[in-house]
Protein backbone atom coordinates (compact mmCIF):
# COMPACT_ATOMS: atom_id res chain seq x y z
CA UNK A 1 0.00 0.00 0.00
CA UNK A 2 1.29 3.54 -0.56
CA UNK A 3 2.21 5.74 2.12
CA UNK A 4 -0.90 9.07 1.40
CA UNK A 5 0.57 12.06 0.69
CA UNK A 6 2.54 14.25 3.00
CA UNK A 7 0.58 17.38 4.40
CA UNK A 8 2.73 18.80 6.89
CA UNK A 9 6.32 18.30 7.29
CA UNK A 10 8.76 18.91 10.02
CA UNK A 11 12.31 18.85 9.67
CA UNK A 12 14.79 19.29 12.77
CA UNK A 13 12.28 22.21 14.75
CA UNK A 14 13.89 23.62 17.54
CA UNK A 15 12.19 25.95 19.66
CA UNK A 16 14.56 27.47 23.06
CA UNK A 17 13.56 29.31 25.89
CA UNK A 18 16.87 30.81 27.60
CA UNK A 19 18.50 27.21 27.78
CA UNK A 20 15.61 25.00 27.86
CA UNK A 21 14.71 23.02 24.72
CA UNK A 22 11.01 23.33 24.49
CA UNK A 23 11.46 21.57 21.24
CA UNK A 24 14.59 19.67 19.85
CA UNK A 25 15.24 18.67 16.73
CA UNK A 26 11.82 17.20 15.69
CA UNK A 27 11.13 15.22 12.44
CA UNK A 28 7.76 14.23 12.05
CA UNK A 29 5.37 13.41 9.07
CA UNK A 30 1.40 14.33 8.92
CA UNK A 31 -0.28 12.59 6.39
CA UNK A 32 -2.96 14.21 4.09
CA UNK A 33 -6.43 12.87 5.65
CA UNK A 34 -5.23 11.64 8.75
CA UNK A 35 -6.18 12.31 12.54
CA UNK A 36 -2.14 12.38 14.02
CA UNK A 37 -2.12 12.74 17.64
CA UNK A 38 0.55 14.45 19.68
CA UNK A 39 0.60 13.62 23.02
CA UNK A 40 3.20 13.55 25.91
CA UNK A 41 3.44 14.77 29.61
CA UNK A 42 2.77 18.16 30.38
CA UNK A 43 6.00 20.28 29.20
CA UNK A 44 6.69 17.84 26.55
CA UNK A 45 6.60 20.86 23.67
CA UNK A 46 3.10 20.28 22.00
CA UNK A 47 1.73 23.50 22.53
CA UNK A 48 5.23 24.81 21.52
CA UNK A 49 4.60 22.98 17.96
CA UNK A 50 1.34 24.38 17.16
CA UNK A 51 2.74 27.73 17.82
CA UNK A 52 5.72 27.30 15.77
CA UNK A 53 3.48 25.67 12.85
CA UNK A 54 1.14 28.42 12.93
CA UNK A 55 3.96 30.88 13.60
CA UNK A 56 2.85 32.23 16.97
CA UNK A 57 6.21 31.52 17.99
CA UNK A 58 9.60 32.07 15.53
CA UNK A 59 11.56 28.29 15.48
CA UNK A 60 15.06 28.46 16.23
CA UNK A 61 16.17 26.32 13.53
CA UNK A 62 14.01 23.60 11.20
CA UNK A 63 11.87 23.58 8.32
CA UNK A 64 7.93 23.35 8.36
CA UNK A 65 6.66 22.52 4.84
CA UNK A 66 2.99 22.62 4.32
CA UNK A 67 1.77 21.30 0.98
CA UNK A 68 5.19 20.98 -0.25
CA UNK A 69 5.85 24.62 0.12
CA UNK A 70 8.04 26.16 3.40
CA UNK A 71 6.17 28.19 5.69
CA UNK A 72 8.97 29.00 8.32
CA UNK A 73 8.94 32.53 7.34
CA UNK A 74 5.49 33.76 6.40
CA UNK A 75 3.07 35.69 9.09
CA UNK A 76 0.86 33.34 10.96
CA UNK A 77 -2.15 35.47 8.60
CA UNK A 78 -0.78 34.02 5.80
CA UNK A 79 -0.19 30.48 7.12
CA UNK A 80 -4.25 30.78 7.47
CA UNK A 81 -4.66 31.65 4.00
CA UNK A 82 -2.78 29.20 2.84
CA UNK A 83 -4.97 26.59 4.85
CA UNK A 84 -3.59 26.16 8.64
CA UNK A 85 -5.95 26.26 11.35
CA UNK A 86 -5.73 26.04 15.11
CA UNK A 87 -7.81 26.34 18.44
CA UNK A 88 -6.25 27.66 21.67
CA UNK A 89 -5.33 25.49 25.02
CA UNK A 90 -6.62 28.31 27.06
CA UNK A 91 -9.40 29.37 25.00
CA UNK A 92 -8.87 32.79 23.52
CA UNK A 93 -12.12 33.74 21.79
CA UNK A 94 -12.99 37.58 21.45
CA UNK A 95 -14.78 38.12 25.04
CA UNK A 96 -16.90 41.12 23.11
CA UNK A 97 -17.78 39.43 20.12
CA UNK A 98 -21.09 37.52 19.67
CA UNK A 99 -21.13 33.82 18.64
CA UNK A 100 -22.22 34.63 14.94
CA UNK A 101 -19.41 37.60 15.13
CA UNK A 102 -16.95 35.26 16.22
CA UNK A 103 -17.48 32.72 13.27
CA UNK A 104 -17.62 35.36 10.95
CA UNK A 105 -14.28 36.91 12.07
CA UNK A 106 -13.35 33.50 10.71
CA UNK A 107 -14.91 33.67 7.23
CA UNK A 108 -13.20 37.18 6.80
CA UNK A 109 -9.99 35.79 5.49
CA UNK A 110 -11.42 34.14 2.63
CA UNK A 111 -13.84 36.85 1.34
CA UNK A 112 -11.71 40.06 2.43
CA UNK A 113 -8.12 39.07 1.68
CA UNK A 114 -7.02 42.97 1.68
CA UNK A 115 -7.61 46.02 3.37
CA UNK A 116 -9.04 47.55 0.90
CA UNK A 117 -11.62 45.38 -0.58
CA UNK A 118 -13.43 45.79 3.28
CA UNK A 119 -12.72 49.43 2.84
CA UNK A 120 -14.74 49.43 -0.42
CA UNK A 121 -17.38 46.92 0.94
CA UNK A 122 -18.30 48.94 3.74
CA UNK A 123 -18.47 52.46 1.52
CA UNK A 124 -20.00 51.03 -1.79
CA UNK A 125 -23.33 49.09 -1.24
CA UNK A 126 -26.80 49.16 -0.82
CA UNK A 127 -27.75 52.13 1.37
CA UNK A 128 -29.60 50.46 3.86
CA UNK A 129 -28.34 46.47 2.50
CA UNK A 130 -25.60 44.73 3.78
CA UNK A 131 -22.25 43.54 1.28
CA UNK A 132 -23.05 40.07 -1.05
CA UNK A 133 -20.06 38.51 0.90
CA UNK A 134 -20.95 39.78 3.86
CA UNK A 135 -24.56 37.58 3.41
CA UNK A 136 -22.69 34.96 2.13
CA UNK A 137 -20.58 34.96 5.25
CA UNK A 138 -23.34 34.77 7.56
CA UNK A 139 -25.27 32.03 5.94
CA UNK A 140 -22.00 29.67 6.00
CA UNK A 141 -21.48 30.74 9.57
CA UNK A 142 -24.58 29.46 10.44
CA UNK A 143 -24.29 26.49 8.66
CA UNK A 144 -21.33 25.87 10.80
CA UNK A 145 -22.75 26.64 13.94
CA UNK A 146 -25.67 24.38 13.36
CA UNK A 147 -22.69 21.23 12.73
CA UNK A 148 -21.62 22.39 16.26
CA UNK A 149 -24.90 22.50 17.55
CA UNK A 150 -24.51 26.25 18.34
CA UNK A 151 -26.76 27.78 15.95
CA UNK A 152 -29.40 28.59 18.85
CA UNK A 153 -26.90 30.95 20.91
CA UNK A 154 -25.88 33.07 17.78
CA UNK A 155 -26.70 36.45 19.38
CA UNK A 156 -25.32 35.39 22.54
CA UNK A 157 -21.71 37.24 23.77
CA UNK A 158 -18.98 34.31 22.96
CA UNK A 159 -17.54 35.19 27.03
CA UNK A 160 -21.08 33.92 28.13
CA UNK A 161 -20.76 30.54 26.72
CA UNK A 162 -20.57 27.15 28.91
CA UNK A 163 -17.40 26.26 29.07
CA UNK A 164 -17.71 22.87 26.74
CA UNK A 165 -19.38 25.38 24.23
CA UNK A 166 -16.54 28.03 23.91
CA UNK A 167 -14.19 25.20 22.85
CA UNK A 168 -16.66 23.93 20.30
CA UNK A 169 -16.96 27.69 18.98
CA UNK A 170 -13.18 27.81 19.10
CA UNK A 171 -13.36 24.78 16.67
CA UNK A 172 -16.12 26.79 14.57
CA UNK A 173 -13.94 29.94 14.14
CA UNK A 174 -11.02 28.00 13.01
CA UNK A 175 -13.08 25.80 10.61
CA UNK A 176 -14.67 28.94 9.18
CA UNK A 177 -11.08 29.87 7.79
CA UNK A 178 -11.88 26.72 5.60
CA UNK A 179 -8.44 25.16 6.80
CA UNK A 180 -7.09 21.92 4.78
CA UNK A 181 -5.34 21.38 8.34
CA UNK A 182 -6.58 22.09 11.23
CA UNK A 183 -4.51 22.03 14.55
CA UNK A 184 -6.97 21.18 17.87
CA UNK A 185 -5.29 21.95 21.24
CA UNK A 186 -6.78 19.86 23.77
CA UNK A 187 -10.61 20.10 22.31
CA UNK A 188 -11.42 17.83 25.45
CA UNK A 189 -10.12 19.81 28.41
CA UNK A 190 -13.33 20.63 30.78
CA UNK A 191 -15.89 18.86 29.01
CA UNK A 192 -18.14 16.26 30.74
CA UNK A 193 -17.51 12.63 29.29
CA UNK A 194 -21.01 13.30 27.70
CA UNK A 195 -19.46 15.85 25.57
CA UNK A 196 -16.16 14.42 24.60
CA UNK A 197 -18.10 11.56 23.27
CA UNK A 198 -19.80 14.18 20.66
CA UNK A 199 -16.47 15.55 19.82
CA UNK A 200 -15.23 12.39 18.73
CA UNK A 201 -17.89 12.16 15.94
CA UNK A 202 -16.92 15.94 15.33
CA UNK A 203 -13.49 15.52 15.00
CA UNK A 204 -14.16 12.83 12.84
CA UNK A 205 -16.35 14.56 10.71
CA UNK A 206 -14.45 17.45 10.16
CA UNK A 207 -11.63 15.01 8.86
CA UNK A 208 -14.01 13.16 6.62
CA UNK A 209 -14.75 16.78 5.04
CA UNK A 210 -11.16 16.03 3.85
CA UNK A 211 -9.19 18.00 6.64
CA UNK A 212 -6.56 16.62 7.85
CA UNK A 213 -5.86 17.16 11.87
CA UNK A 214 -3.15 17.53 14.44
CA UNK A 215 -4.68 16.33 17.81
CA UNK A 216 -2.90 17.70 21.32
CA UNK A 217 -5.12 15.87 23.62
CA UNK A 218 -4.82 14.30 27.48
CA UNK A 219 -7.85 12.12 27.15
CA UNK A 220 -6.00 8.69 26.11
CA UNK A 221 -10.10 7.43 25.18
CA UNK A 222 -10.71 10.20 22.90
CA UNK A 223 -6.76 9.62 21.25
CA UNK A 224 -6.32 6.08 20.69
CA UNK A 225 -10.30 5.80 19.84
CA UNK A 226 -9.63 8.01 16.62
CA UNK A 227 -6.00 8.69 15.57
CA UNK A 228 -4.74 6.60 12.80
CA UNK A 229 -1.00 8.05 13.73
CA UNK A 230 0.28 8.64 16.95
CA UNK A 231 3.62 10.96 18.00
CA UNK A 232 4.82 10.77 21.46
CA UNK A 233 6.80 13.77 22.57
CA UNK A 234 9.10 13.64 25.96
CA UNK A 235 10.95 16.72 26.51
CA UNK A 236 10.66 18.38 22.95
CA UNK A 237 12.41 15.23 21.32
CA UNK A 238 9.97 12.64 19.83
CA UNK A 239 9.99 9.37 21.85
CA UNK A 240 7.83 6.91 19.51
CA UNK A 241 5.18 7.54 16.50
CA UNK A 242 3.28 4.70 15.37
CA UNK A 243 -0.22 3.08 15.08
CA UNK A 244 -2.64 3.76 18.68
CA UNK A 245 -2.04 -0.46 19.05
CA UNK A 246 1.73 0.32 18.67
CA UNK A 247 2.08 3.26 20.87
CA UNK A 248 -0.27 1.52 23.84
CA UNK A 249 2.51 -1.14 23.94
CA UNK A 250 5.54 1.15 23.46
CA UNK A 251 7.97 0.75 26.40
CA UNK A 252 9.34 4.42 26.42
CA UNK A 253 5.89 5.45 26.00
CA UNK A 254 4.88 3.52 29.07
CA UNK A 255 8.02 5.03 30.92
CA UNK A 256 7.63 8.76 29.89
CA UNK A 257 4.33 8.48 31.80
CA UNK A 258 4.18 6.30 34.34
CA UNK A 259 8.16 6.25 35.01
CA UNK A 260 10.76 3.73 34.79
CA UNK A 261 9.52 1.53 37.38
CA UNK A 262 6.54 0.52 35.13
CA UNK A 263 8.19 -0.89 32.43
CA UNK A 264 7.27 -4.82 32.53
CA UNK B 1 -25.83 78.32 4.43
CA UNK B 2 -26.52 78.98 8.59
CA UNK B 3 -26.48 82.37 8.00
CA UNK B 4 -28.42 84.65 10.48
CA UNK B 5 -29.85 81.42 12.18
CA UNK B 6 -27.60 81.39 14.66
CA UNK B 7 -25.95 84.49 16.60
CA UNK B 8 -22.07 84.65 16.55
CA UNK B 9 -21.42 82.96 19.84
CA UNK B 10 -23.51 80.07 19.40
CA UNK B 11 -21.76 79.36 16.02
CA UNK B 12 -18.89 79.56 17.57
CA UNK B 13 -19.16 77.13 20.47
CA UNK B 14 -21.44 75.11 17.76
CA UNK B 15 -17.69 74.61 15.36
CA UNK B 16 -15.70 74.10 18.68
CA UNK B 17 -18.16 71.17 19.18
CA UNK B 18 -17.36 70.14 15.72
CA UNK B 19 -14.09 69.78 15.19
CA UNK B 20 -13.69 68.48 18.96
CA UNK B 21 -16.00 66.09 17.44
CA UNK B 22 -14.07 65.20 14.22
CA UNK B 23 -10.98 64.66 16.63
CA UNK B 24 -12.48 62.92 18.62
CA UNK B 25 -13.65 60.19 15.75
CA UNK B 26 -9.98 60.50 14.79
CA UNK B 27 -8.40 58.62 18.23
CA UNK B 28 -11.67 56.34 17.68
CA UNK B 29 -10.55 54.89 14.81
CA UNK B 30 -6.88 53.58 15.89
CA UNK B 31 -8.43 52.92 19.15
CA UNK B 32 -11.06 50.17 17.31
CA UNK B 33 -8.03 48.26 16.75
CA UNK B 34 -6.18 48.67 19.90
CA UNK B 35 -3.91 51.71 19.55
CA UNK B 36 -4.18 54.21 22.19
CA UNK B 37 -2.89 57.50 20.21
CA UNK B 38 -1.92 60.92 21.81
CA UNK B 39 -0.27 61.73 18.99
CA UNK B 40 -3.63 63.02 17.86
CA UNK B 41 -3.29 66.93 18.43
CA UNK B 42 -0.09 66.18 16.65
CA UNK B 43 -1.38 65.09 13.35
CA UNK B 44 -4.27 67.68 13.90
CA UNK B 45 -1.16 70.33 13.77
CA UNK B 46 -0.07 68.65 10.44
CA UNK B 47 -3.05 69.22 9.25
CA UNK B 48 -3.51 72.82 10.68
CA UNK B 49 0.16 73.65 9.38
CA UNK B 50 -0.16 72.07 6.38
CA UNK B 51 -3.23 73.32 4.90
CA UNK B 52 -2.97 77.39 6.74
CA UNK B 53 0.44 76.96 4.09
CA UNK B 54 -1.61 76.33 0.89
CA UNK B 55 -3.77 79.19 1.37
CA UNK B 56 -1.53 81.85 2.88
CA UNK B 57 1.40 81.02 1.35
CA UNK B 58 0.11 80.24 -2.27
CA UNK B 59 -3.03 81.35 -2.45
CA UNK B 60 -5.07 78.17 -3.25
CA UNK B 61 -8.52 77.86 -2.33
CA UNK B 62 -9.34 76.26 1.32
CA UNK B 63 -11.45 73.08 0.02
CA UNK B 64 -8.38 72.48 -1.69
CA UNK B 65 -5.83 72.74 1.17
CA UNK B 66 -8.27 71.01 3.55
CA UNK B 67 -8.00 67.87 1.07
CA UNK B 68 -3.99 67.95 1.02
CA UNK B 69 -4.06 68.79 4.86
CA UNK B 70 -5.88 65.54 5.59
CA UNK B 71 -3.71 63.52 2.88
CA UNK B 72 -0.90 64.75 4.49
CA UNK B 73 -1.72 63.60 8.04
CA UNK B 74 -2.54 60.82 6.64
CA UNK B 75 0.34 59.85 5.22
CA UNK B 76 2.48 60.86 7.97
CA UNK B 77 -0.08 58.96 10.24
CA UNK B 78 1.00 55.74 8.16
CA UNK B 79 4.69 56.44 8.86
CA UNK B 80 4.34 56.89 12.21
CA UNK B 81 1.58 53.57 12.39
CA UNK B 82 4.73 51.41 11.26
CA UNK B 83 6.71 51.38 14.50
CA UNK B 84 3.46 51.74 16.26
CA UNK B 85 2.70 48.41 14.92
CA UNK B 86 5.32 46.47 17.30
CA UNK B 87 4.55 48.24 20.70
CA UNK B 88 1.12 48.44 22.56
CA UNK B 89 -0.46 50.20 25.85
CA UNK B 90 1.58 52.68 27.60
CA UNK B 91 4.53 52.97 25.43
CA UNK B 92 2.56 53.52 22.48
CA UNK B 93 1.21 56.01 24.61
CA UNK B 94 4.95 57.35 24.64
CA UNK B 95 5.63 56.79 20.89
CA UNK B 96 2.52 58.94 20.38
CA UNK B 97 3.08 61.83 22.67
CA UNK B 98 6.88 61.64 21.40
CA UNK B 99 5.73 62.70 18.13
CA UNK B 100 3.52 65.22 18.94
CA UNK B 101 6.21 66.57 20.84
CA UNK B 102 8.41 66.71 17.09
CA UNK B 103 5.23 68.32 15.66
CA UNK B 104 5.38 70.66 18.13
CA UNK B 105 9.20 71.66 18.31
CA UNK B 106 9.35 72.13 14.20
CA UNK B 107 6.44 74.71 14.55
CA UNK B 108 8.21 76.26 17.20
CA UNK B 109 11.43 76.23 15.24
CA UNK B 110 9.90 76.83 11.80
CA UNK B 111 10.44 80.44 10.96
CA UNK B 112 8.59 80.07 7.79
CA UNK B 113 5.40 79.17 9.80
CA UNK B 114 6.12 81.89 12.29
CA UNK B 115 7.84 80.21 14.63
CA UNK B 116 7.68 81.53 18.40
CA UNK B 117 4.69 84.10 16.75
CA UNK B 118 3.09 81.84 15.68
CA UNK B 119 0.99 81.70 11.74
CA UNK B 120 -0.67 84.97 12.20
CA UNK B 121 -3.68 86.12 10.22
CA UNK B 122 -5.02 82.61 8.07
CA UNK B 123 -7.04 83.34 5.88
CA UNK B 124 -10.74 83.02 7.75
CA UNK B 125 -13.09 80.52 6.50
CA UNK B 126 -16.60 81.88 6.52
CA UNK B 127 -17.69 78.21 5.81
CA UNK B 128 -16.18 76.28 8.80
CA UNK B 129 -19.91 75.74 10.18
CA UNK B 130 -21.05 74.29 6.35
CA UNK B 131 -18.67 71.85 6.55
CA UNK B 132 -18.70 70.36 9.41
CA UNK B 133 -22.04 69.84 9.07
CA UNK B 134 -21.22 67.89 5.56
CA UNK B 135 -18.47 66.00 7.61
CA UNK B 136 -19.71 65.04 10.40
CA UNK B 137 -23.02 63.47 9.17
CA UNK B 138 -20.66 61.47 7.11
CA UNK B 139 -18.01 60.32 9.29
CA UNK B 140 -21.11 58.97 11.67
CA UNK B 141 -22.62 57.35 8.29
CA UNK B 142 -19.12 56.12 7.90
CA UNK B 143 -18.63 54.32 11.08
CA UNK B 144 -22.31 52.98 11.42
CA UNK B 145 -21.47 51.26 7.91
CA UNK B 146 -18.14 50.17 9.72
CA UNK B 147 -19.45 49.03 12.67
CA UNK B 148 -22.14 46.38 10.25
CA UNK B 149 -19.00 45.77 7.74
CA UNK B 150 -16.23 42.44 8.16
CA UNK B 151 -13.44 45.12 8.37
CA UNK B 152 -15.06 47.02 11.49
CA UNK B 153 -15.26 43.13 13.06
CA UNK B 154 -11.43 42.70 12.07
CA UNK B 155 -10.61 45.41 13.83
CA UNK B 156 -12.50 45.03 16.66
CA UNK B 157 -11.22 41.50 17.08
CA UNK B 158 -7.73 42.80 16.75
CA UNK B 159 -8.83 45.17 19.46
CA UNK B 160 -9.76 42.11 21.53
CA UNK B 161 -6.87 39.48 21.14
CA UNK B 162 -3.92 40.52 18.39
CA UNK B 163 -2.61 37.38 18.46
CA UNK B 164 -5.93 35.39 18.10
CA UNK B 165 -6.72 37.87 14.87
CA UNK B 166 -3.84 37.10 13.15
CA UNK B 167 -4.33 33.91 13.66
CA UNK B 168 -7.60 33.83 12.22
CA UNK B 169 -6.11 35.08 9.34
CA UNK B 170 -6.37 38.36 9.58
CA UNK B 171 -3.87 41.23 8.38
CA UNK B 172 -3.28 42.48 11.50
CA UNK B 173 -0.38 45.08 9.95
CA UNK B 174 -2.18 46.78 7.48
CA UNK B 175 -5.69 46.96 9.27
CA UNK B 176 -3.50 49.01 11.76
CA UNK B 177 -1.91 50.77 9.63
CA UNK B 178 -5.33 51.61 7.83
CA UNK B 179 -6.67 52.44 11.28
CA UNK B 180 -3.46 54.53 12.10
CA UNK B 181 -3.64 56.52 8.72
CA UNK B 182 -7.28 57.02 8.98
CA UNK B 183 -7.42 58.30 12.18
CA UNK B 184 -4.57 60.58 11.31
CA UNK B 185 -6.24 61.93 8.24
CA UNK B 186 -10.12 62.74 10.08
CA UNK B 187 -7.40 64.62 12.68
CA UNK B 188 -5.82 66.62 9.81
CA UNK B 189 -8.81 67.67 8.68
CA UNK B 190 -10.31 68.51 12.33
CA UNK B 191 -6.60 70.67 12.13
CA UNK B 192 -7.30 72.74 8.97
CA UNK B 193 -10.63 73.58 9.90
CA UNK B 194 -9.67 74.78 13.39
CA UNK B 195 -6.77 77.00 11.76
CA UNK B 196 -8.65 78.33 9.42
CA UNK B 197 -11.88 79.14 11.83
CA UNK B 198 -8.91 80.49 14.76
CA UNK B 199 -6.84 82.41 11.77
CA UNK B 200 -4.26 82.17 13.96
CA UNK B 201 -2.10 79.38 15.80
CA UNK B 202 1.29 78.95 17.37
CA UNK B 203 3.10 75.65 18.34
CA UNK B 204 1.12 75.06 21.86
CA UNK B 205 -2.19 75.39 20.25
CA UNK B 206 -2.07 71.50 19.31
CA UNK B 207 -0.21 70.44 22.67
CA UNK B 208 -1.00 67.75 25.00
CA UNK B 209 -3.68 69.13 27.29
CA UNK B 210 -5.21 68.73 23.49
CA UNK B 211 -4.38 65.27 22.85
CA UNK B 212 -5.34 64.25 26.19
CA UNK B 213 -8.74 65.78 26.29
CA UNK B 214 -9.47 64.26 22.61
CA UNK B 215 -8.83 61.15 24.84
CA UNK B 216 -11.73 62.16 27.04
CA UNK B 217 -13.74 62.23 24.78
CA UNK B 218 -13.39 59.27 23.81
CA UNK B 219 -13.09 57.66 27.06
CA UNK B 220 -16.10 59.82 28.81
CA UNK B 221 -18.36 58.67 25.34
CA UNK B 222 -17.41 54.83 25.64
CA UNK B 223 -15.74 53.94 22.30
CA UNK B 224 -17.11 50.04 22.16
CA UNK B 225 -19.75 52.08 19.63
CA UNK B 226 -19.65 54.96 17.07
CA UNK B 227 -21.71 57.02 18.69
CA UNK B 228 -19.84 56.56 22.21
CA UNK B 229 -16.89 59.70 20.68
CA UNK B 230 -19.43 62.02 19.50
CA UNK B 231 -21.78 62.21 22.36
CA UNK B 232 -18.46 62.25 24.92
CA UNK B 233 -17.06 65.31 22.13
CA UNK B 234 -20.59 67.32 22.45
CA UNK B 235 -20.71 66.49 25.89
CA UNK B 236 -17.36 67.62 27.31
CA UNK B 237 -17.84 70.78 24.86
CA UNK B 238 -20.75 71.97 25.59
CA UNK B 239 -21.11 71.09 29.35
CA UNK B 240 -19.61 74.50 30.42
CA UNK B 241 -22.14 76.40 28.06
CA UNK B 242 -25.02 73.94 29.98
CA UNK B 243 -23.68 75.14 33.21
CA UNK B 244 -23.93 79.04 32.10
CA UNK B 245 -27.61 78.32 31.57
CA UNK B 246 -27.45 76.72 34.54
CA UNK B 247 -26.73 80.16 36.24
CA UNK B 248 -29.26 82.00 34.77
CA UNK B 249 -31.87 79.31 35.88
CA UNK B 250 -30.25 79.63 39.10
CA UNK B 251 -31.17 82.80 39.28
CA UNK B 252 -34.63 82.59 39.43
CA UNK B 253 -34.62 80.42 42.46
CA UNK B 254 -36.33 82.28 45.30
CA UNK B 255 -33.85 83.00 48.34
CA UNK B 256 -36.42 82.08 50.65
CA UNK B 257 -35.99 78.48 49.31
CA UNK B 258 -31.93 78.11 50.30
CA UNK B 259 -32.56 80.63 53.15
CA UNK B 260 -30.36 83.10 52.67
CA UNK B 261 -27.86 82.52 50.44
CA UNK B 262 -29.21 82.97 46.78
CA UNK B 263 -28.57 79.92 44.43
CA UNK B 264 -26.27 81.58 41.99
CA UNK B 265 -24.16 83.15 44.31
CA UNK B 266 -23.42 79.55 45.25
CA UNK B 267 -22.68 78.85 41.46
CA UNK B 268 -20.28 81.59 41.39
CA UNK B 269 -18.51 80.27 44.13
CA UNK B 270 -18.16 77.08 42.27
CA UNK B 271 -17.40 78.93 39.03
CA UNK B 272 -14.47 81.11 40.55
CA UNK B 273 -13.39 78.35 41.72
CA UNK B 274 -13.20 75.73 39.50
CA UNK B 275 -13.05 78.60 36.30
CA UNK B 276 -14.61 76.53 33.70
CA UNK B 277 -12.78 78.56 30.78
CA UNK B 278 -9.59 78.19 31.58
CA UNK B 279 -6.94 75.45 32.42
CA UNK B 280 -9.08 74.73 35.80
CA UNK B 281 -11.73 72.95 33.83
CA UNK B 282 -9.30 69.83 33.55
CA UNK B 283 -9.88 69.55 37.20
CA UNK B 284 -13.90 68.94 36.57
CA UNK B 285 -12.23 66.73 33.53
CA UNK B 286 -10.49 64.68 36.31
CA UNK B 287 -13.34 64.35 38.49
CA UNK B 288 -15.65 63.56 36.17
CA UNK B 289 -13.03 61.05 34.69
CA UNK B 290 -12.48 59.62 38.42
CA UNK B 291 -16.76 59.16 38.76
CA UNK B 292 -16.60 57.39 35.23
CA UNK B 293 -13.83 54.80 35.72
CA UNK B 294 -15.69 53.94 39.00
CA UNK B 295 -19.46 54.13 37.84
CA UNK B 296 -19.32 53.25 34.13
CA UNK B 297 -15.67 52.47 33.18
CA UNK B 298 -17.02 51.57 29.26
CA UNK B 299 -18.26 54.96 28.68
CA UNK B 300 -21.58 56.72 29.06
CA UNK B 301 -22.86 54.54 25.90
CA UNK B 302 -22.13 51.29 25.31
CA UNK B 303 -22.56 48.76 22.04
CA UNK B 304 -24.55 46.84 24.48
CA UNK B 305 -26.64 49.44 25.54
CA UNK B 306 -27.81 49.89 21.93
CA UNK B 307 -28.22 46.47 21.22
CA UNK B 308 -30.40 45.73 24.28
CA UNK B 309 -32.42 49.16 23.69
CA UNK B 310 -32.96 48.22 19.99
CA UNK B 311 -33.89 44.69 20.69
CA UNK B 312 -36.53 45.93 23.31
CA UNK B 313 -37.92 48.02 20.55
CA UNK B 314 -38.05 46.01 17.66
CA UNK B 315 -38.31 42.64 19.22
CA UNK B 316 -38.14 40.65 16.17
CA UNK B 317 -34.20 40.12 15.50
CA UNK B 318 -33.91 37.66 18.87
CA UNK B 319 -37.13 35.66 17.86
Amino acid sequence: MPEPAGCLSIEGLTKRFGGFYALNDLTMQVAQGHIHALIGPNGAGKTTFFNLVTGVLAADAGRIVFEGAEVADTRPSRRTIRGIARTFQNIRLFPHLTVLETVMIGEHCRYYPSVWKGLRDTVLHRPFGEAADERTMRTSALELLAFFGLADQRDAKASDLPYGDQRKLEMARALATRPRLLLLDEPAAGMNPHETEELDVVITRIRDRGVTIVLVEHDMGLVMGISDRITVLNFGTRIADGSPREIQDHPAVIEAYLGEDATP
Amino acid sequence: MFEGLFDGYTRSILIFAGINVMAAYSFYVPFKTGQVSLGQAGFMAVGAYASAILTQKFGIPFAVALVFGGAASGVIGVLVGFPALRIKGIYLLLLTLGFSEIVQVIALSWDYVGGAQGFRQIKFNRYTLDYLAVLIPLLIWFFARLERSSLGRAMDSIHQDETAAEVMGIDVVRTKLFAFGLGAMIAGFAGALYAHHATYMDSSTFNIMTAVEILMFVVIGGASTYWGPLLGALFLTLLPEFLRTLREWLELVPVAWTGFFPANRAYDFLHDFLDFENAKRLIVYGIILIVMMILRPDGLLTREQLRRFSLARLGRRHA
